[in-house]
C-alpha cells in the first residue's frame, strides 16, 4: 500500500516537474528564441539608437581663393537661435522675450513676437548664421532673465563670408541655410567645397550622459577642398569697375564681361553687371526696387503686395544670373572673323583679294544691306574687315558652301557648350538656337556668315575668338584652376585641355594681324591702346523685340596681336544713352581693360613712332634748387610752372619725380613749407585732347590721356576725379578718349 | 545512551544524519556564484547614480547577506527534518499575522497602496509574502504529510452531524488556509505574490493526490480568469491594469509603462546569441530601471547572451529535478512533499521571471532567485535550500562528506 501510495506521489510529482520545466521554462525559452533571435536585429537597432549619441564634427567649407591665393569666399563659426514656445507661459514673457531678441539680433519685434506665440512648438528658428557677439548678447539677455534658459537655445552654425561683398559675385554665387552652395561656384562645386562631416559616436547612458571612451568611435571629419581660382582679383577689378561705369555711361540694362588666357583658356575675370553682394545675396539694389515700385503702381499709387513680391523675386533670380555663361545673344560681325578664319583656311580667300561693295547684296529672294548704304565700293578683304562689310563675307560663306560653312560653325564651338566648370551655361538647340546643317538654307548661311540668325553666349564667342589667338588652338575654357587641402597642399591642378585645332597656325596669323587693323583703324577703333597692339572685331547685334530698337554692342578681341596674352569680350546689353555701335560702347570698355591688364601683366608696351610723339615727359627732381633753377629745367621740358610762396628756394614739389606728365603738363613748387594750393576739378567730358589738356592745364591740374587718342571725332566720355571735387593742384586726372563709330558693323 | 541525550539541549533525534547531496548544493553554489556576479554587473551603474557613486553598495550588500545565507543554509540542513514539522503551524499563524500587520503599516512615501514590506528600521526590510510562501509549503507538506493515507483513501468522516469522505473534507480546508493567504496577499496589491502562493498551493494540492479532475476544473478556471482579465483589464487592482495593456498593446506606453520591458527585449537583442560580454552591457546604463531588480535576466542575456542565459535555465532546471530526485528517494512524506514545495517553488518563480523579462507574459514583478536583488529574500532562499539538504541526509541517495 504504502509503496503504491509512495510511486502515486513520485507520479504526481514527476508531472509536476515536467510542467514546471516545459511549459513553466518553456516560455521562457520561446520568449528568448523570439526576442534574441527573431526579433533580435530590431531590437538591437532599438538599443542602439538610444544608447548612442551621434555628434556632428562639422567640417568648414572650403575657401574660394583667387589665383594670387586672395580669399574671395570664407566659411567661419556662427550660431543659430532658436526658441521653445511651448514653454513661454504668459503674454508678459513673450513680449519681453520679442523684445530683447529682436532688439539683439536686429528683427522685426512683430514677427519675433508672432514666433514666440506658436505654443504648441517646441522650436521655432529665430535666426541663423548669427556671430559670436550676437550669441553672447542673446545668452547674456538669457540668463539676466530667470526661466529663460528653458527657452531660448543657441546651436552651432556656419556662416560663409566674402570680402569683397559683391565682387565677381555672379561668379562665386552664394550659400544658403547650412552652407550648402546655391549658385554660381559655391554651387558647382559644392561637394568638394564641403567635404564630409565627421562623427564622433559614443555610447550614452539614459541620463544622455556620455560613457567612458572606450564606447566612442570616431569618424574623422574630412575637410573641404579650397579652391585656386583663375580669376586674378586684379584683372577681375579693372573688369568690374569698366563695366560698371560702362553700364552706367550708356544707361544700359547690363554689362557683361570675360578676360581669358589666350594660352590656357583659364578665365582671368568674368563679370556681370549689376550684381549683387554676396553677403546678402536676398537683398534687391534700392535702384531695382524703384523701378519694381514705379512699374507696379497703379493711379493711386499702390502696389499689390502679391505682384511686388513676385517682382522682387524675379529681381533676385536676374541680380543671380551670370549672364556670361547663362545669357546668350546674336554675336553679330564678331562672327565675321570665324567666316573669315574659313575663308582663309579654306583658301576661298586671301586678305589682299579685292571686292567691290554696291552697299547691298542678294542672296535668293533677300536682300541684305551694308550697314553702308552707298557701298564701300572697291576694297581688298582685310578693309571689307574693317569696315564690317556684311556682303563680303555673304560672298565668303558661298564660296565656302555650306557644309563646310557649317563645319567651321561647329569647330569653333557655335553648336555645343563650352563645359566650363560653373553652372547652369547656355546649351545651344538645333533649330532652336541655331540653324542646324539639315535646315541651314542659303539664306540662313547668308545671315550667319556676319552673326545673325543664331544665338551664342559670351563664353562660346570668346573662346571661338580664343582659339584665332592661340595659333587656332580651341580651348576647354575653366575657371579652377587647382584644388588644395587644409594643410594648402596642391591636390588637384587643372591642366589646359586642347579640345581641337580648328585652323591653322598661318591662318592664325593672318586672323590675327586682320583683327589687329579693324582696331587700329577699323570699326573697333576705340580699343585701341598706345603701345599694345589690340586686335579685335566689335558687333552689333539688335536684339529681336518688336517696335524696339535695342541692341548689344560687343566687342571681342585680344592682344598683343603679335604675341596674344589675353582675350576679351565686352557686351554692353541695352545701351539706351544714344550710342549704341559695339564700337562706340563697347570698344572703349575693351580698351581700358586691355590697357590696365598688359600693365599689370608686365607686358613691355612696344610705341610706334606716331605714338612715341606724344609721349609725356618725366618730372625731374627739383627740390633743394633754387626757384630760377628749377624753373629753367622744367621749362625745358616742356612744362609749366606754377610757384607758391616767397622763397629762394624749392622745399616741395608736386607731381612727385618720376611721374610722367604730358608735355605741356602743370608742376607746382613750394618755396616754403605750407599747406597745398588746392583746385577745384572741371568737367573734362565731351572734349578733344587737346581741348582737354588746355581746360586742364589752364586749371592748374594735368591729365593722363587713356583710350582712342589719334584721328578724328575724338571725344573724351570719363574723368578720374569727378566735376567739382578739390583736388590738389597738379593733381593727375586720367581721361578717357573714344571716337565716335557710326557702322553698326 | 538516553542519560546523555537528556544532556543535550536539543533532541538528538532533530539532529540530523549522513551527509548531504552533493549534487544539489554544487548547484545551489553554481547559482548563487552566478547570481552575484550578475547582480554585480547589473547593479554597478545604478549604484554609481543612486548611492553616491558607490558602485558596489549592492553587492557588498548582497554578499553579506549570502554569506550569513550559506551559514543559515548549513545551519538549517543540520537540523533533522522532524524539526520543521513543529513549525508547520506556528509558522503559518505567524505569517497570517504578518500578513494582515502589512496591510495595517502605512507604506513609505512612494509607495502608496503597496502594502507588501515590513520595515524594522535600521534591521531588516522583508516582504510577509515570502515567508508565507514558505509557510504554506511547510504547513500543506505536514498537514498531507499527515493525511496522506485518508486523503488518496474512500475514508468517511463525520463533520458534526455530517458524514464526508476525508478528502473533501482536507480539500475543502486546504482551499480555505489556501484562498486565505491569496486573499491577503492580493489586498498587498501585490498580483504576482498571489500568483505564486495560489501557484504553489495548486501544485501542493496535486501533490496530495486529490483527484484529477478538481485539477482540470480549476485549470479551467485560470484560463477563463487570464482570459476574463485580457479582456476586461479593469478588474484588476489599478496598478496592474497598464501592464495587462502594455502587454497586449507592445505600442501603449502611457508614463512609460513599457520601458522597463522595451528596454528589457532591446537587451536580449543586442546580446544575440553569445552576449557582449561580462560587464559591456549598454542596457544596464540606466536604460533597464533597476536593473539589478526583477528585470536583471535581461541584462544577463545581453551580457552572456541567449547561450548563457540557457545554461542558466538549465541550471534552474536541474535543480528542480535534483529536489524531485531526492524527494523521490525520501520516504517520510512531510519530507518528500517539503522538498517538492520548496524546489518548485524557485523553478515556478525562476520560470515566471523568465516568461515575464521576454515579454511572454506581461510585468508582474517577480523575482529571480539567486539573481534578483535583496537580501532578506536571499538569506530565506538560502535557507531553504538549507531544509533540502536537510532532507537530503536521509534520502537513499549518494552520501558524502559534508
Amino acid at each position: 500500500m504504502a509503496r503504491e501510495l509512495k510511486s502515486k506521489l513520485n507520479k504526481r510529482a514527476f508531472t509536476a516537474l515536467l510542467i514546471t520545466c516545459i511549459l513553466g521554462f518553456g516560455m521562457g525559452a520561446f520568449g528568448l528564441i523570439n526576442v534574441g533571435v527573431v526579433n533580435g536585429e530590431k531590437y538591437k537597432l532599438k538599443a542602439e539608437s538610444q544608447q548612442l549619441s551621434d555628434t556632428k564634427v562639422s567640417a568648414l567649407r572650403g575657401t574660394i581663393y583667387d589665383a594670387n591665393m586672395n580669399p574671395l569666399a570664407q566659411s567661419a563659426d556662427a550660431w543659430k537661435i532658436f526658441i521653445n514656445p511651448s514653454k513661454i507661459s504668459d503674454q508678459e514673457t513673450m513680449e519681453t522675450i520679442a523684445e530683447g531678441l529682436s532688439a539683439i539680433l536686429d528683427l522685426d519685434y512683430e514677427t519675433v513676437l508672432e514666433k514666440c506665440s506658436r505654443s504648441k512648438y517646441a522650436y521655432v528658428l529665430i535666426k541663423s548664421q548669427v556671430e559670436y557677439e550676437d550669441k553672447n548678447a542673446v545668452i547674456e539677455f538669457r540668463n539676466a532673465h530667470k526661466g529663460y534658459n528653458q527657452i531660448i537655445g543657441t546651436e552651432d552654425d556656419v556662416k560663409r563670408y566674402y570680402p569683397f561683398g559683391s565682387f565677381a559675385s555672379s561668379v562665386l554665387g552664394f550659400t544658403g541655410d547650412g552652407d550648402v552652395g546655391r549658385s554660381g561656384l559655391e554651387y558647382y562645386y559644392d561637394d568638394i567645397l564641403t567635404g564630409t562631416a565627421g562623427r564622433i559616436i559614443t555610447a550614452k547612458n539614459a541620463k544622455q550622459i556620455r560613457m567612458s571612451s572606450d564606447y566612442s568611435t570616431y569618424y574623422a571629419a574630412e575637410t573641404g577642398l579650397n579652391l585656386q581660382l583663375t580669376i586674378d582679383q586684379v584683372i577681375q577689378y579693372y573688369l568690374d569697375t569698366a563695366l560698371e561705369n560702362a553700364v552706367k555711361l550708356n544707361d544700359a540694362t547690363y554689362g557683361y564681361g570675360i578676360v581669358m588666357d589666350v594660352e590656357t583658356g583659364a578665365i582671368l575675370a568674368m563679370s556681370t553687371k549689376p550684381d549683387f553682394d554676396c553677403n546678402s545675396p536676398y537683398a534687391i539694389n534700392e535702384e531695382t526696387e524703384t523701378k519694381i515700385d514705379e512699374e507696379l503702381a497703379d493711379e493711386e499709387g499702390n502696389i499689390d503686395e502679391k505682384a511686388k513680391s513676385d517682382a522682387v523675386v524675379a529681381a533676385r533670380y536676374a541680380q543671380w544670373r551670370n549672364r556670361t555663361i547663362c545669357d546668350s545673344y546674336e554675336p553679330g560681325s564678331v562672327y565675321k572673323c570665324i567666316t573669315a578664319a574659313a575663308g582663309i583656311e579654306e583658301g576661298v580667300v586671301k586678305p589682299e583679294e579685292m571686292f567691290n561693295c554696291t552697299g547691298s547684296y542678294e542672296v535668293a529672294d533677300r536682300t541684305y544691306h551694308c550697314s553702308h548704304r552707298a557701298g564701300h565700293g572697291v576694297e581688298d578683304f582685310t578693309t571689307a574687315m574693317m569696315n564690317s562689310c556684311n556682303p563680303i563675307f555673304i560672298q565668303v560663306a558661298q564660296r565656302l558652301g555650306k557644309a563646310t560653312f557649317y563645319k567651321y560653325f561647329e569647330a569653333f564651338g557655335f553648336a555645343e557648350g563650352t563645359d566650363i566648370d560653373l553652372p547652369a551655361e547656355f546649351e545651344p538647340g538645333a533649330d532652336v538656337t541655331y540653324h542646324s546643317f539639315s535646315r541651314l538654307t542659303s539664306v540662313a548661311m547668308a545671315s550667319e556668315s556676319f552673326g545673325q540668325t543664331f544665338q551664342a553666349s559670351p563664353i562660346q564667342i570668346i573662346n571661338a575668338i580664343n582659339a584665332i589667338a592661340n595659333g587656332g588652338k580651341l580651348m576647354q575654357p575653366y575657371i579652377v584652376g587647382s584644388m588644395l587641402d587644409e594643410d594648402g597642399n596642391r591636390v588637384y591642378e587643372r591642366e589646359p585641355v586642347v579640345k581641337r585645332q580648328v585652323i591653322s597656325p598661318e591662318t592664325a596669323n593672318t586672323l590675327n594681324m586682320m583683327m589687329e587693323k579693324v582696331v587700329s583703324a577699323g570699326t573697333a577703333r576705340n580699343a585701341y591702346v598706345p603701345g599694345y597692339r589690340v586686335a579685335g572685331k566689335t558687333g552689333t547685334s539688335q536684339k529681336l523685340t518688336l517696335g524696339e530698337e535695342i541692341y548689344v554692342a560687343s566687342f571681342c578681341g585680344f592682344a598683343p596681336a603679335d604675341n596674344p596674352r589675353v582675350s576679351v569680350l565686352i557686351a554692353i546689353d541695352e545701351p539706351k544713352a544714344g550710342a549704341f555701335t559695339g564700337g562706340s560702347v563697347a570698344g572703349p570698355v575693351a580698351a581700358e581693360v586691355i590697357e590696365k591688364t598688359m600693365q599689370y601683366l608686365n607686358v613691355e608696351p612696344q610705341y610706334t613712332d606716331d605714338e612715341l610723339a606724344r609721349l609725356e615727359e618725366s618730372v625731374v627732381k627739383v627740390t633743394g634748387d633754387t626757384v630760377a633753377m628749377a624753373q629753367k629745367e622744367l621749362q625745358s621740358k616742356g612744362f609749366t610752372v606754377k610757384v607758391m610762396g616767397t622763397g629762394d628756394k624749392v622745399v616741395k614739389q608736386f607731381p612727385r619725380p618720376g611721374q610722367t606728365l604730358s608735355k605741356n603738363g602743370v608742376v607746382v613748387l613750394y618755396t616754403e613749407d605750407m599747406d597745398p594750393a588746392m583746385v577745384t576739378v572741371p568737367n573734362l567730358t565731351g572734349l578733344s585732347v587737346a581741348e582737354a589738356n588746355n581746360v586742364a592745364v589752364a586749371c592748374g591740374l594735368n591729365i593722363r590721356r587713356t583710350g582712342y587718342t589719334k584721328g578724328d571725332n575724338i571725344a573724351s566720355y570719363r574723368q578720374s576725379s569727378e566735376a567739382g571735387t578739390d583736388v590738389q593742384m597738379g593733381t593727375v586726372v586720367t581721361v578717357y578718349f573714344r571716337t565716335e563709330i557710326k557702322e553698326e558693323d | 545512551m538516553a542519560a546523555e541525550n537528556t544532556k543535550r539541549r536539543i533532541d538528538p533525534k532533530l539532529l540530523s544524519h549522513g551527509g548531504m547531496d552533493l549534487t544539489f548544493l554544487t548547484l545551489v553554489l553554481m547559482l548563487l556564484t552566478i547570481g552575484l556576479i550578475m547582480m554585480f554587473s547589473a547593479s554597478y551603474t545604478y549604484c554609481y547614480y543612486n548611492n553616491n557613486g558607490d558602485s558596489l553598495y549592492y553587492f557588498k550588500r548582497q554578499f553579506f547577506f549570502a554569506v550569513v545565507g550559506l551559514a543559515a543554509m548549513f545551519g538549517a540542513s543540520k537540523f533533522h527534518y522532524r524539526a520543521y514539522r513543529f513549525m508547520a503551524r506556528p509558522l503559518m499563524y505567524a505569517s497570517l499575522v504578518l500578513l494582515v500587520v502589512v496591510l495595517v503599516v502605512p507604506p513609505p512615501a512612494g509607495y502608496e497602496g503597496f502594502h507588501r514590506w515590513l520595515y524594522i528600521p535600521g534591521v531588516v526590510t522583508f516582504q510577509p509574502s515570502e515567508i508565507a510562501k514558505l509557510a504554506i509549503v511547510i504547513f500543506l507538506a505536514k498537514d498531507i504529510g499527515d493525511h496522506y493515507s485518508e486523503i488518496n483513501s474512500d475514508k468517511k468522516m463525520t463533520l458534526g452531524n455530517r458524514t464526508l469522505y476525508a478528502r473533501t473534507f482536507y480539500l475543502l480546508r486546504y482551499i480555505i488556509i489556501l484562498g486565505l493567504f491569496s486573499v491577503l496577499v492580493l489586498l498587498e496589491n501585490h498580483v504576482s505574490g498571489t500568483i505564486l502562493i495560489f501557484m504553489l498551493g495548486i501544485m501542493m494540492l496535486w501533490l496530495a493526490g486529490f483527484d484529477s479532475k478538481w485539477f482540470i476544473v480549476a485549470g479551467v478556471a485560470v484560463v477563463a480568469v487570464a482570459i476574463l482579465v485580457i479582456l476586461k483589464p479593469s478588474i484588476l487592482p489599478a496598478h496592474a491594469q497598464p501592464r495587462i495593456t502594455a502587454w497586449l498593446n507592445k505600442d501603449y506606453d502611457p508614463q512609460g509603462v513599457r520601458w522597463q520591458t522595451n528596454n528589457a527585449l532591446y537587451a536580449i537583442g543586442s546580446g544575440g546569441w553569445f552576449g557582449v560580454g561580462l560587464g559591456n552591457s549598454k542596457q544596464k546604463q540606466l536604460y533597464v530601471s533597476e536593473p539589478m531588480n526583477d528585470f536583471i535576466f535581461s541584462i544577463v542575456c545581453e551580457e552572456l547572451g541567449i547561450i548563457g542565459a540557457a545554461i542558466i535555465i538549465l541550471l534552474f532546471v536541474l535543480l528542480v529535478w535534483r529536489g524531485f530526485y531526492i524527494a523521490s528517494k525520501t520516504d517520510d512524506k512531510f519530507a518528500s512533499l517539503l522538498v517538492l514545495g520548496l524546489s518548485f517553488q524557485i523553478g515556478l518563480q525562476a520560470a515566471l521571471n523568465i516568461a515575464v523579462v521576454t515579454d511572454v507574459l506581461p510585468n508582474t514583478g517577480i523575482s529571480l532567485p539567486f539573481f534578483s536583488y535583496g537580501g532578506t529574500s536571499l538569506m530565506m532562499l538560502l535557507g531553504e535550500m538549507g531544509l533540502i539538504l536537510g532532507v537530503s541526509r536521509y534520502a537513499r541517495v549518494k552520501k558524502n562528506l559534508f
